[in-house]
């Protein structure tokens, strides 16, 4: 049905809010309900990704051990076309690497205490990065010199991002508030505090037009610039981690109560749950593979976990590490997985 | 003296501190030391050996000078040859908007204006315009044996056009006709073959077949070219002359077409009219490129794509000069047989010459189908007519009844009924619910002008029932759905209002006995409808009749009632308090019933009281929230979703690049109310408060039910009606926070330090911020005795009536009437002795001064002592309200007291109140007091700049500085905060 609407491709995932969107499964009193054809297309959208992308593809073998950290890596991140890592971590450093061929390139020292986020632009040109000395650091990737540190969080920055034209960075930070700062000016000040949280925030994510910060007051907040409003899905439990599915219509939240849970931005409807791991007292992070078929996260046994998106079964569990896993990133394109751990080692892993 | 410090003006900027500068040396060293090999020279920043770039002004290149920072252009530095303006003064200069357009400005302007370009002077006349201009100006300034301008034949033009520049790249040289050098011999070659063919009229391939040939002779036929070419040089020369359009007539048009001889005349007449001057301009021109052979008629009658034909030539064509001798030459052995061709191949198709039309071609036009229409489709739109009128007026119309005397009521009358009649019947129950209290509306429920009203309705429905008719011939098909105002409101989920069962438009005579039971009704039942715990004036039934009556006002809407206002006897003072207090207590009210979340108890009958409440106020949250509660039965508590209006600020739209979403809208007020909300006194802050308070107090009275505390709910809400009537100024609360605020004449004294120009500004502004502070001080004079109902026999007893304390006011008054004096005095004085005065002042007045302080401060402990015991609740709100009010002021005390002892900051926040008052009297009056003074100035000396830069900077720089100073406030403060949020939830959702 829906590949004959032409509407997904077979080897992409979630598209079960466009259909109605579009007006495509109009009212048919002899159909079910919406609500249970949502959830057959869902299985079916996902039943097309598995036949595509089976659980022998998920990355599951080692592929490289990255070393260098001292101590725990607190964040891995892929940059844009996912040929290079960028890692931060309690020894004050941001690391650049080439994960393919396992080798180490650069390190970006300034920070002058641990670095919890790091985030690249699109045109790899630039760096932001963040953590626990209240700044926000704006690097220059080539020279691997800081162009400009923002300073007025009034606590530590948990995480940071680049907006779509790397012009704004936003940070996400303890003292409860997200604030986005200007590149383009030299303006010191940020262009925008958001302090409606009530506890920290934990992790940002960004799209064309949005700000999404999830935060320890439990709420997912949606922040949109196009139309102003705020919307806030409160989960009611600590959210520690966002991240955003790879079609951009559902954001998926680690919560301290060990589960991911999965919204649906557009209803503010609770998808999924998603449990088996420990996540009672790190900040994890958890994401979704590049095709939406699957959730993966860490888990604070040093185990990670590959999810069926629909129906939230443990696909894959493997020890990754042999202490908790901080950070995972999925590559954009490809089967890769880079995971970062507190014993200070980066793994890379492939199918 | 020692105050003199306080008085210093900074000009310029400050000399660096040494660790800044080295810091700075060092940064810059390594910057460049990286920058250098890494930017492009565009990029890169000139910086001195201390690091510090150099602005050399907005219109001069920013930061950057000169040409990359070297000289002053490309060319290096060239100095500005210095001009007396003694000798060349009276040069007028004519300007232009491109002599005030930068360089970028003037390349966008340049797609826009119309001009000519070199590049594209086809046939180089600009080029020879501009020479012949040059030669005319060298002419003038050098003697010359031929007197008069140069001829235009010892002029050439300076730009070759682009047909001369090709053929010099082709090897043509300059001066030669353009068939010579190698294609001499081809020339020679056709020569001969059109003379052949002139013979024996024969076609002649074999000439372009030959054309290869004539390279191997080139040597041998050179002397002969050259000869050729002397002569032939002339004829090369472009000459294209364009015809001006002179006549009327379409392009292309030819009046003379079929009439050739007419147009000779025409333009022999043309020619002579012209005269002799016309003429020579062209004999010169005809002197220069003598020969002219085969002259074609101009314009007229020859399309761009027709043939030349015979009866188009013309000998005294001026026009078209196309005296290509040469190329008519060439072509000439072909171009018989080749018109003949031609010839034909236009009449069996008529395409361009040399251009055949192709046998397939590429462009094929794109069909689109039709888009199919669906079988049950019918091509008519029908309008669903005017509601259930039709029905219920169709039989039997209401008799004619003569107007209604009052010609208002004659109106409204026929308006409301051609709006019914246009809207349908919800309308009028609408209105009638809304205007039951509104004598003007009687009529819609059976009162006087019933009868004429019914009347009118009719006439206008059967007005609007037949014009649709006519339009539609009445048939509406079956199964087209009418989408009424109900059904529509289903689908967009909005609840209707309660309809009452009654239809007083279904006869007029049941309407007269049902509106009078529907009116007893609600009366009836307005007195049950809040059940006893919310009946807040229980103990005074007529009050609490009085609530009532403004409750239906309220949540009716529409006129007010004037004349039925039942405390006809109240004064005019008397009844907005009263009011105030009914809003403040309707407002508790429906709070309390929001947050019960329970409708049940009320009568149905008035269930469009609370509902209609909630669908006015909430809005569109409404049904959202009734969705999320359905949501919430079917499934867990979580995730909850919540909508709230959120500001980006334009820059970060703009960096998003997105459009502002509250562009154009008045500047953020939410989003610096948040920053600094706890910390000042800003006009919402002060109106919620008004709001607020009551509410709360109300709030706390129904609960508790205690006499007492209602008692002192109600005062508090007089309190606040008191405040409102005395102080207007409370409206504009810019001044009252000026008032409070604006410390005294020593911040004055530094404004006028600053300005010393608009000193006569500062008097009127001085004038006014005393005046409002007078009021102000009032104010919160007035408040603060309300607030203390038992005042210690020390104190005169301050209410409005008592001597007392019109005595008081007046010796405040005084006070502050010298102070006035004394801040226009201030004003006056040379701004560096403004201070000086001020702390001169200061003592003199000790005695009035302090005793007005130590009535405010009695009044403060008072109040505190108060909130201790008792209004706990109000007392909160108070208080922070106070410390709204003050914490700018003691923050600047604190900032300012570091030095000072801890007690004695201790001290100084007990005498808040004070503080607040005293800036409504003189400041600065003891001893220690002036110690704190000096440390304040020297604590503003260092933020003077940033603190008069912005205010919201200056607060939050407090507040920061506050929160450090003291973490138990700090806690206070978060609590107040959290407060404070969940209030501003409250509203948002509420």
């Amino acid at each position: 049905m829906i590949e004959s609407n032409g509407l997904v491709s077979p080897a992409y995932g979630i598209f079960w809010a466009s259909p109605q969107k579009m007006g495509l499964l109009r009212v048919n009193p002899t159909r079910p309900s919406l609500k249970k054809r949502k959830e057959k297309q869902k299985a079916e959208v996902v039943s097309e990704g598995k036949r595509k992308m089976s659980v022998e593809d998920l990355p599951r073998k080692e592929a490289n051990v990255l070393k260098g950290h001292d101590g725990a890596v607190l964040g891995v991140r892929f940059n844009g076309d996912g040929n290079y890592i960028l890692s931060c971590g309690k020894d004050r450093t941001i690391r650049l690497w080439n994960p393919h061929r396992g080798i180490h390139i650069k390190t970006y020292k300034s920070h002058g205490r641990e670095v919890r986020d790091v985030h690249v632009t699109p045109d790899n040109s630039k760096l932001c990065s963040c953590g626990g000395d209240r700044q926000v650091f704006y690097w220059d990737v080539a020279t691997g010199r800081v162009i400009r540190k923002f300073r007025g969080h009034d606590g530590e920055v948990n995480a940071v991002k680049f907006n779509e034209y790397s012009s704004v960075v936003v940070s996400a930070g303890y003292d409860q508030s997200l604030r986005a700062w200007d590149c383009r000016s030299h303006s010191t000040e940020p262009i925008q505090i958001i302090d409606s949280f009530a506890d920290s925030v934990m992790s940002v994510c960004l799209t064309k037009t949005e700000i999404i910060g999830g935060s320890v007051d439990g709420t997912v907040r949606t922040f949109d610039i196009r139309i102003g409003r705020e919307v806030s899905d409160d989960f009611g439990q600590p959210v520690n981690c966002i991240s955003m599915s790879n079609d951009g219509n559902c954001i998926l939240a680690g919560c301290l109560d060990s589960t991911l849970r999965l919204l649906d931005r557009s209803t503010g409807e609770l998808l999924q749950e998603y449990k088996g791991h420990s996540n009672k007292s790190y900040k994890l992070d958890c994401c979704l593979t590049n095709n939406d078929a699957h959730v993966t996260g860490g888990s604070e046994d040093g185990y990670m976990y590959f999810w069926d998106l629909v129906d939230a079964s443990v696909v894959s569990r493997f020890r990754a590490h042999t202490s908790v896993v901080t950070s995972v990133s999925y590559h954009p394109k490809e089967n890769c997985m880079v995971t970062a751990s507190v014993d200070g080692s980066i793994k890379v892993w492939k199918t | 003296m020692d105050s003199d410090e306080d008085d210093f003006v900074f000009y310029g900027t400050p000399i660096q501190r040494e660790e800044e500068l080295t810091s700075r040396k060092k940064k810059a060293i390594a910057e460049s030391s990286g920058q250098l090999r890494t930017l492009p020279a565009w990029k890169q920043e000139v910086r001195d050996e201390e690091g510090r770039r150099r602005f050399h002004g907005a219109f001069t290149g920013g930061y950057s000078a000169g040409y990359y920072n070297t000289v002053g252009s490309k060319e290096g530095w060239a100095p500005q040859s210095f001009t007396s303006s003694r000798k060349n003064r009276a040069e007028v200069k004519q300007q232009n908007i491109l002599n005030f357009l930068d360089e970028d400005e003037k390349a966008e302007l340049e797609g826009r204006f119309l001009g000519t370009s070199s590049q594209f002077d086809t046939f180089g006349f600009t080029a020879a315009e501009i020479a012949r201009k040059q030669a005319e100006k060298e002419q003038k300034q050098r003697p010359s044996i031929i007197p008069g301008p140069a001829p235009d034949e010892l002029i050439l033009p300076a730009t070759e056009s682009v047909g001369v520049k090709l053929l010099l790249k082709m090897g043509w040289s300059r001066g030669r006709s353009i068939k010579d050098s190698h294609a001499e011999a081809l020339y020679d070659a056709r020569r001969q073959a059109r003379r052949a063919f002139l013979a024996f009229s024969s076609d002649d391939p074999e000439v372009e077949v030959t054309g290869a040939e004539p390279i191997k002779d080139d040597s041998e036929h050179f002397p002969e070219r050259h000869v050729n070419d002397d002569i032939r040089s002339s004829k090369s020369t472009p000459v294209y002359v364009l015809n001006p359009k002179q006549d009327l007539y379409g392009l292309g048009f030819d009046p003379y077409k079929h009439a050739p001889e007419f147009r000779e005349k025409k333009r022999s007449r043309l020619s002579s009219e012209r005269g002799s001057g016309y003429g020579k301009s062209f004999s010169s021109r005809d002197s220069l490129f003598g020969l002219k052979s085969g002259k074609s008629a101009p314009g007229f009658g020859i399309g761009a794509l027709e043939e030349l034909d015979a009866e188009d030539e013309d000998v005294y064509a001026t026009g078209y000069e196309f005296e290509d001798t040469y190329v008519q030459e060439v072509e000439e052995p072909s171009k018989l047989s080749l018109e003949n061709r031609k010839k034909k191949d236009r009449k069996d198709q008529d395409n361009l010459p040399g251009f055949t039309i192709a046998s397939n071609s590429d462009y094929q036009m794109e069909r689109f189908e039709a888009p199919l229409i669906p079988k049950d489709f019918v091509p008519h739109h029908a309008f669903s007519g005017p509601l259930e009128i039709n029905q219920t007026y169709n039989g039997v119309p209401p008799p004619d009844v003569p107007a209604p005397v009052d010609s208002n009521l004659k109106l409204l009358i026929e308006g409301v009924a051609n709006l019914v009649a246009r809207c349908g019947k919800l309308y009028e129950d609408l209105s009638r619910e809304k205007n039951r209290s509104n004598p003007l509306f009687n009529f819609l429920s059976g009162g006087t002008g019933h009868d004429y009203y019914a009347r009118k309705l009719w006439e206008a429905q059967q007005k609007f029932i037949n014009q649709p008719k006519m339009h539609l011939d009445g048939k509406v098909p079956p199964g087209v759905q009418k989408l009424t105002a109900e059904s529509r409101g289903q689908i967009l989920g909005e609840r209707p209002l309660e309809r009452s069962s009654q239809d007083p438009s279904l006869s007029v005579a049941s309407t007269d006995i049902q509106l009078q039971y529907n009116l007893t009704d609600t009366f009836t039942n307005s007195a049950s409808f809040l059940p006893d715990a919310e009946k807040p004036f229980k103990e005074d039934p007529a009050k609490q009749e009085r609530f009532e009556q403004f409750l239906k006002e309220k949540y009716k809407g529409g006129l007010r009632s004037t004349s039925s206002s039942l405390a006809g006897d109240m004064t005019e003072a008397a009844r907005a308090r009263e009011r105030l207090d009914f809003e403040a207590a309707a407002d508790a009210i429906e709070k309390g019933k929001q947050g019960k979340g329970n409708k049940l108890f009320i009568p149905s009958s008035m269930d469009f009281i609370p509902g209609g409440v909630m669908q006015f106020t909430t809005g569109a949250a409404e049904p959202k929230k009734d969705l999320h509660t359905e949501d919430l039965m079917g499934r867990k508590m979580y995730p909850k979703r919540e909508e709230f209006q959120w500001r980006p600020s334009p820059l970060l739209c703009k960096r998003f690049d997105l459009i502002d979403p509250y562009m154009g809208k008045p500047p953020p007020a939410p989003r610096i109310r948040s920053k600094i909300d706890t910390l000042i006194f800003t006009s919402d802050s002060v109106k919620s408060n008004k709001v607020e308070e009551p509410v709360a107090a109300k709030q706390d009275s129904l609960h508790v039910q205690e006499s007492a505390n209602q008692d002192i709910s109600k005062s508090i809400s007089e309190n606040e009606t008191e405040g409102d009537v005395e102080v207007e100024n409370i409206e504009r609360p810019v001044d009252l926070y000026k008032a409070i605020f604006s410390d005294d004449s020593d911040d004055e004294g530094e404004e006028l330090n600053l300005k010393k120009t608009d000193n006569q500004e500062k008097k009127a502004e001085v004038a006014n911020t005393a005046l409002s502070r007078l009021i102000a001080g009032d104010f919160l004079e007035s408040l603060g005795k309300e607030l203390g109902l038992e005042v210690p026999p020390d104190m005169p007893y301050p209410t409005q009536k008592s001597k007392n304390a019109v005595l008081h006011k007046e010796i405040i008054n005084e006070n502050a009437r010298t102070d006035i004096l004394d801040g226009e005095n201030n004003s006056e004085m040379s701004p560096n002795h403004g201070m000086q005065n001020d702390q001169e002042s200061g003592p003199s007045k000790v005695d009035t001064t302090h005793g007005n302080m130590l009535v405010s401060g009695g009044v403060k402990t008072k109040g505190t002592s108060i909130s201790d015991s008792k209004l706990s609740k109000f007392n909160r709100e108070n208080g922070e309200n106070d410390m709204k009010i003050k914490s700018p002021v003691t923050r600047r005390r604190d900032y300012s007291s570091s030095s000072s002892s801890e007690e004695e900051r201790k001290r100084k926040r007990s005498r808040h109140h004070r503080h607040g008052r005293r800036d409504a009297g003189s400041d600065s009056s003891s001893d220690d007091e002036r110690d704190e003074h000096r440390s304040r100035s020297k604590g503003r000396r260092k933020g003077s700049s940033r603190e008069k830069s912005s205010g919201s900077r200056k607060h939050s720089k407090h507040h920061k500085h506050r929160r450090h100073e003291s973490p138990s406030r700090s806690i206070h403060y978060s609590m107040k905060k959290d407060n404070a949020h969940s209030r501003k939830e409250k509203r948002r959702r509420g």
